[in-house]
Formats: C-alpha cells, structure tokens, sequence
C-alpha cells in the first residue's frame, strides 16, 4: 500500500516534469521572432534597437537549458514571469482565478455526478423499458449539443425569458447555478452510460447468480452487489470528465463573464501572449496529473483487487 | 408432509428463446427427491441437467424467455406458474444453491463475511450483529479455520476450496430443506474435490436435507447418491436407486459412461474406452431416441419414435430404450 | 457489384435516423453552392432581424442575410474543415500506428508514450496552445486540430496492425522473403486504413463539435464565411431580441453530431445479450408451439 502510494506520487512527479517540459518546448519553437512580436504587441515600433532590448531583456540569448532552469525555478515559486502584453505579474491574479475555476469545477463535478448516476441507475431498474429509453436519449441529447449552445440556451431560458439566475458574473451562489450545469451536462451524459452499461454488465456477471439463488430481489442486488462493482470504473470516468472540464472552462467562463484560468488562457491564446499560455498550460496539466493521482488512489480504495495487487 | 415427495419434478419441459434461436434443453424429465436423499442428476454438458434445475426457480441468465410446463412441486406447493416475487421467497430460504465455479459465484468486492450475514438478514430476519454471529457459525460448520479472520477477507483472497466453502456456507445460512448442488467439484483441485463432496455428504445427513447433485462424474455419483438420473440430450434415459444402476446399468448409454470409467485392473497403456461419437448440440427436439446414432444396439424402430421410460426388470428402475424394453418383454 | 453486397448489408444494421442526418449533412455540405437559395453573405440592412418570410424562409440576422442560406453553406464549411482534420490526422496516425505496430520495441514504445500524452489532454486545449503559439487562422486551426486528433487513430491503427502481423500469413510471407515493403504497402496498411476509417466516420461528430468550438471562441473559421459555432456566437449579443438566430445554428450543429453519435454508439460493441424483442418473441413460441405438436403426435 505504502509501497504503491510512494511509487505512484514518484510517477506524478515525472510527468509534472514532462509537462513542464512540453509548457516551456512549445514557446521557445514558437514560430518568428518573439522579441519582434513582443515590440509589437507593446505597441512600439520594431526598431532593431528595441528588439535587441526586449531580447535582452526576457533573456533570450541565455542557452535553452539555462532558460529552462530559469523559468521552472521561477515557476515552482509561483512566478509565471512578466506578461508579455501587459507588463504585468502573469500570477497577479491567478490565485483569484484558480478559485473562480476551481469552483466552476468543483460544482459541476458534484452536479454531473448527481445527476449521471440518477440517470443512470434510472435506465438499469428498469432496462428497455420507457425510462430506459428516455435516459439514453437524454444523454444521447447531452453528449452531443455543443457546450456554448446549451449556456446559450441557459441563459436564454433562465436568464432572459424566466430571469431566474444571473447570466454573468462571478458573484454569490445564485451565480453559479447556470455555469455549474452548463459544464456538467456533457459529462452527466457519459456518466450515466458508465453507469448504465457498467450496472448491466455487473448484473450479467455468476455473482449475481448468487445473489438471485438467495433470494434478493432486484432492487437489493443492483444496490449492494451491482454497485460496489462500477464504483471504481465510475471514479475512474469521472476522473477524466473532470480533467475535460478545464477545456469546457475555457468556453464557459467567458460565456458567463467569469475571470478564471480559462479565461485568462483564452485571451493568452487570442493576443498571443506566450507567458500566459504557458503558465495557464502549466496548471491545467498538473492539474490533470493531480486528479489522475487522487482518480488512482481512490480506486485503490474502492476496489480490493487492485488493493490486492500493490499490498 | 403425508407422503409426499419433498421436490417433485413431472413432465418437466424447458424451452429457452433467445436472440438467435430456440432450443430444448429439458423435454419430459420427471423425478423425485425425498427428505434427506440424494439425487445425483448425471449427464454431458449441454445434456440439460442444470437448466431442468435452475429455470423452475427463475435463476437464468438474462437475455434468455424461459417456456415452462409440466410440473414441479416443491414442500406441498406447485411452483411452476408462480409469480417471481413467490418464488423468490422460496430461493434461499427452503432451496440452498452451490454453483460449479466458487471463482466467480461471490461477489469480488464485497467481504465474505456480509456475503453471508445478508442471507441469516433476510432469511431469519436477523439484526446486522445476529447475522455476523450467524455467519461465523456458518464458517465454522463448513470447516474453515480462522473463521474470524476469514469472515473480513475478500474473495479473491481465499484459495478455491475455501470459496467454495464460502458458497456452501450462504447455501446454508437460511436453513433450507433442499440443497441443489450444480457440479460442486469440477472447479477445484482434485485434492480439494473429495474434502468438498465429505463435507456436503456430511451436512446432507447431519442437516436432514434432500439434496440434487448436478454432476458429469460418475465417481462423485457413487459415493454420494442414494438415486440417480442419468440425462443425454434433454432426456431423462435411465433412473433408479444408484447401486442397482450403477452395478447393472440398462440403458446403453449408461453402459456406455460406465464403462469409459478407467479400472484398476486396466493393463497400463491400454485404449481409452469412450464412447463413439458426439453428443448432440440442443435444438429442436428429436424424433425418436437421441442416442440412437451413437448406439450400438439401434434398430430402425428407435428413430421413428421416442422410446418411452418403462419398468425393466428390476421395478425400481426406469428405461428409456426400445431395444432393452423389449428383450425384457419377451424374456 | 458482389464486392459492394456486404458493405449493403453492413450498411441496413445502422441505425436509419443516423444514415439519414448524416446523409443529409454530407448531401448539403457537398453541394452547398447550389442549394443555397440565396447568397449567404449579401446584406441588407433594411431587412434586419426578420421571422420567417416567403422570401427569407428562416428569417435573417442582424446584418440582413438570409439565414437559411447561411445554415446550408455553413455545412459546407464544417464539411471540409471535419473532412481536412480526418484526412491529416488519419494519414499521421495510421503512418505512426503502423511503424509502431511493423517494428514494435523501442519504436513503439516512444510512440505509444507519445500517443497516450496526446490522449490525456483535451483536444480544445491541444488545438488552443498550438493557435496561440502559431497565431489563428483557417489552416492553423485544421492543424491546430490534426494534431489533437491524430494520437486517437494512432492508437487504434497500432492495434489493428499488431494484430496483422500476428496472423498466420504474414508469418508465412515473411518465411518465403516477402520484402518488408510488400509487406508493409501490401498487407499491413490497407487492412489497417479500412478498420481505422470506420472510427473515424464516427469519430466525425466530435471533430465538428470542436471546428464549431474554435470558431464560437473566435479562433477558428472567420467571418464572413458561416460556420454554425461562429453563426451562433455572432447572434448572441441579440440573444434577448432575437433568439431564433442562435437557436438556429446550434441546432444544425446538434443534429448533425448526433447523426454521427448513434452511428458511433452502434459500431461499439455491446455484449451483453438484450432481453428478446416483443417480434422475435412471438417468432420463438412459433417455434417451440411446432414442436409440442410433433411430439404428442409421436
């Protein structure tokens, strides 16, 4: 057990080193010369003496490693360096940020898990029946709208015409009601197939053989020997649809007016702001590592043959 | 009881309609088990012997409609045309079940211990705590050492022996009067196999409870059965008490199977004495007698017909086979 | 003619609602030009806003321009932006697949770690650093995409083509001196492009969820050329007035990835048996009523 978690968090730190790696590669091979771009963006006139200034200036005559070393030194303090754009501190606000997405994430997280599994367990009690086939066409309709048609249609419908919710902001819990559900509907919509197929698949499984030959009934049998079964399977779909979520952040929280991570990668990407890129880049793929490690240790926990395998 | 049978099986017929086709895996078996008995139910796979006893009580595969008729009574009560709520108060509860393969009969994330617990839960209506003492009696009385410990372990933990032990146990935990045993040794060690079938004998008698031993080997047959039914493809062909059978089997292809068993005196290196052909694949029922291809005594009458079970000589046992019921006639 | 007769019979299990969208998608994405009634981006700013007229049968936007029009090109757009990320990110995912499955070892294994990095970031994100480091435009946006999309067709074409070189036949080609590249060209890659197109046609759906996305987030296809994801973003400011100019392009959208959603879901494999349908039902007690009667009669 010890033995896994000390393997696994070493493992984690690898790939935090391999993102860093893809973060820093993907800017350094950026296209044309940034000093340039940079003189530009700053809105002076690209005399070669002020490109040379601005190349000196972010250290780009330093050999590639010295600069690696640099950045990531600077990085695991939290400082992203200098906005390329602005001038500014790139970690200025990104604690604020980090919040703000962390919250949009978190609560669809809950959101999607509600709702997927009530979904879900409602295709499995009564499978090919009437609310088997609405559950499927319900997640069918969830996987395939696009993610900026259903905030529009949110705000269109609770924002606009009920004016229910508030359709921008970051402001107290009524605020967030309409992000957190716009996020979750795509992944509601594969979890409730996770665990739609994973509770049919676990009730065609001998042991429920078993059970049946002691005289449980359906409802007792799909509760405490179907669903013991999906837990692990379901933390690890779950696992995935929340690293997805950083992608939907980026297209939901400038829908609702929201200054997180995603945002502010979004306006990096859209003015070319490589500082910014790189640093939001950065914290969403440790991100990912981080939820794939605590995705492993959960299941670790929920499921006692792979317990089995590490103890 | 008056005189009644405890599990009366007549006429039983089984079709199973799936998908792709439908088949007859049960077509006119009867039988009867009598408190504190054993039936040993004996034939190939795919000869029907599990479905005649597994789909009266509902318990088959999903994706399968199972057609039933004829009849099968249970402790006074007719069970065929009971509504599956009826008859799932009868599983578990007077019927215990053991399944061929203790790898994957219990549920691998759930303790043992609540495996078991939840049967004396729902069975006795026990509280939670009533149940793990309950439990831990269970795991005693099949023999399991360090039954404490054992109690909080996973499945997967356990050797094949112990698992099946551990299905014995829930079979037990409701106090049942009839124990259906579906090849109860196949999956284990040999060494395991005979510390298995002593143990089941030996609660069969100490319990007083009729037993049905589904299995394909003669040996277990032997040392357990106090009644046979041997079964070749959907068809009951011979019945009647184990050591008439046994010693002086009728049906050709009891004759057969008794036959391919390897014996002592076997000089070493010699032929395998099995027997010729294959056994047919399920489908449609046939028309005559299913051994006949097979069959070394075949006349042309056998396929036109299915020989019907009639007395032979010996009135406790029943023949399926024109030929032999015949030569006995005219004896 | 007998060649086509299985690829027929394939074609009638699909499901009808999704050979029907999807037939619809590509009919209108093929021959947009044409069936557009009128020209998408001709603006009259007299005519803002309109319902549904004779004239305008879906009304115009905010500029004026027929709606119907601008929803048949758009099509069109997400065609050929889907049909340019497929085609790129097939040919380079089939390519590495099929060196990873032919030469297996060190070249493999470097391929499939890259290809299991590519798979655990989101595309939007792959697609989003690429635009921002190489700045936005049509063509960067179709790489931008490739590059997210190819570790998907990577993967499967190496399992297909591990597979290949298993069997028996290769084997024996081997043994007789097949060059590896009759091999290679002969054997491995065309079996391995048709199971990988499969995927692929299904994987379509998604691929033109994210054109539509890059172009919502204004980093993918421009005005004035429609597209369904920029369509709707450009009405959202008139969302309140004027709902029905993003209701519109989001349903297009929707309908068309849902096509290509049942298709996919019908190609996986489900092996679960399914209880019996109410025809096949009756069809089996048919069967079975047949033989009681043969057999009282015996």
């Amino acid at each position: 057990m010890i033995h896994f978690i000390s393997k696994r968090l070493r493992h984690s730190l690898v790939l935090l080193f391999m993102a860093s790696l893809v973060c820093f590669t993907l800017v350094v091979s950026a296209p044309g010369n940034v000093a340039v771009l940079i003189a530009e963006l700053r809105g002076a006139v690209a005399t070669p003496g002020y490109v040379e200034k601005v190349a000196e200036e972010i250290g780009l005559h330093k050999p590639l490693l010295m600069r690696y070393a640099g950045w990531l030194g600077d990085a695991v303090r939290g400082d992203f360096g200098i906005s390329y754009r602005t001038g500014q501190e790139v970690s200025a606000d990104l604690p604020k940020r980090m919040l703000v997405t962390g919250t949009l994430i978190v609560g669809s997280a809950v959101v999607a898990t509600l709702l997927g599994l009530a979904l879900g367990f409602l295709g499995a009690f009564w499978p090919y029946r009437l609310p088997d086939r609405v559950s499927r066409g319900l997640a069918l309709l969830g996987a395939s709208t696009p993610t900026f048609f259903v905030g529009a249609l949110m705000i269109y419908g609770f924002s606009v015409t009920f004016q229910l919710f508030p359709s921008f902001g970051f402001g107290g819990p009524e605020s967030w009601v309409l992000p957190w559900v716009t996020v979750a509907v795509l992944p509601a919509a594969v979890l409730s197939r996770v665990v739609r197929v994973g509770l049919e698949e676990a009730m065609a499984s001998p042991f429920v053989l078993t059970a049946k030959s002691k005289g449980l009934g359906r409802t007792a049998i799909l509760f405490r020997d179907a669903l013991p079964n999906i837990i692990p399977v379901f933390i690890n779909a779950l696992g995935t649809q929340v690293g997805l979520m950083t992608a939907t952040a980026i297209i939901v929280e400038p829908l609702f007016a929201w200054q997180g991570v995603g945002d502010y990668f979004l306006q990096g990407v859209k003015f070319r702001d490589f500082m910014v890129v790189q640093a939001c880049l950065l914290i969403f793929l440790a991100f990912f590592i981080v939820v794939n490690l605590i995705v492993d240790l959960a299941v670790l926990m929920t499921d006692p043959r792979v317990r089995r395998q590490w103890s | 009881m008056h005189d009644e049978p405890l599990l009366n099986v007549s006429n039983l017929t089984v079709d199973l309609l799936t998908a792709k086709a439908a088949v007859r895996p049960v077509d006119g078996v009867s039988y009867t088990v009598r408190q504190g008995e054993c039936l040993a139910i004996v034939g190939e796979s795919g000869s029907g012997k599990t479905v005649m006893n597994f789909a009266p009580l509902g318990l088959m595969p999903t994706g399968v409609t199972t057609n039933l008729s004829g009849s099968v009574r249970f402790d006074g009560r007719e069970l065929i045309g009971l509504p599956e709520s009826e008859i799932r108060k009868v599983r578990g509860k007077s019927i215990g079940f053991i399944f061929q393969d203790p790898m994957s009969a219990l549920n691998p994330v759930r303790r043992v211990g609540r495996q078991i617990a939840e049967m004396a839960e729902l069975h006795l209506k026990m509280t939670p705590r009533a149940a793990e003492e309950r439990a831990l009696e269970l795991i005693k009385l099949v023999g399991i050492s360090d039954p404490a410990a054992r109690l909080r372990q996973f499945p997967h933990e356990l050797s094949g022996g112990l698992r099946q032990r551990i299905v014995i146990a829930i079979a037990l935990a409701g106090e049942p009067k009839l124990l259906i045993a579906d090849e109860p040794t196949t999956a284990l060690d040999v060494t395991v196999q005979a510390q298995i079938l002593r143990l089941l004998k030996d609660l069969q008698r100490r319990l007083n409870m009729a037993m049905v031993l589904i299995t394909h080997d003669m040996g277990v047959v032997a040392g357990a059965a106090d009644n046979i039914v041997v079964m070749y493809a959907a068809r009951a062909a011979e019945r009647g008490p184990v050591d008439k059978v046994l010693v002086t089997p009728r049906h050709p292809y009891t004759r057969g199977l008794i036959n391919a068993i390897p014996r002592r005196e076997d000089p070493i290196g010699s032929e395998f004495r099995g027997l010729p052909g294959i056994p047919p694949t399920l489908g449609a029922p046939f028309k005559g007698c299913a051994f006949a291809p097979r069959c070394e005594l075949a006349i042309p009458a056998c396929t036109a017909s299915r020989p019907p079970l009639a007395r032979s000589a010996d009135s406790a046992v029943v023949v399926a086979c024109a030929v032999v019921n015949q030569r006995k006639a005219a004896a | 003619m007998n060649r086509l007769k299985p690829a027929f019979a394939r074609l009638n299990k699909l499901p009808r609602v999704a050979l029907i969208v999807i037939g619809l998608f590509l009919a209108l994405g093929s021959f947009a030009p044409w069936l557009a009634p009128q020209d998408p981006s001709a603006q009259n700013l007299l005519e803002t806003g309109l319902g549904p007229t004779a004239a305008h049968w879906l009304g115009t936007d905010h500029l004026g321009r027929d709606t119907l029009s601008r929803l048949i090109i758009a099509a069109n757009t997400s065609l050929v932006s889907v049909g340019s990320v497929l085609i790129i990110a097939m040919t380079v995912g089939v390519a590495m697949g099929t060196i990873a499955g032919y030469h297996r070892g060190w070249v493999d294994d470097l391929l499939m770690r890259i290809v299991d990095v590519g798979l655990s970031i989101p595309s939007l994100i792959t697609a989003l650093a690429v635009i921002g480091i190489v700045g936005p435009g049509y063509w960067t946006m179709v790489l931008a995409l490739s590059l997210a999309w190819w570790p998907m067709s990577g993967r499967i074409s190496r399992a297909v083509a591990v597979s290949i070189m298993s069997k028996p036949h290769i084997e024996a080609l081997r043994v007789l001196g097949a060059s590896p590249w009759r091999i290679y060209f002969g054997h491995l890659l065309p079996g391995t492009i048709g199971a990988v197109m499969v995927y692929a046609t299904a994987d379509a759906g998604t691929a033109a969820l994210a054109v539509a996305t890059l172009s919502f987030l204004g980093l993918g296809i421009q005005p004035p050329t429609p597209e369904w994801g920029q369509m709707l973003v450009d009405a959202l400011p008139y969302l309140e007035s004027d709902p029905r100019q993003v209701i519109l392009p989001g349903l297009a959208l929707t309908a068309a990835v849902i096509g290509f959603n049942i298709l996919g879901e019908s190609i996986a494999l489900n092996r679960i048996p399914k209880p019996l349908s109410r025809r096949t039902l009756a069809l089996r007690r048919i069967e079975v009523a047949g033989w009681a009667k043969e057999n009282s009669d015996a």
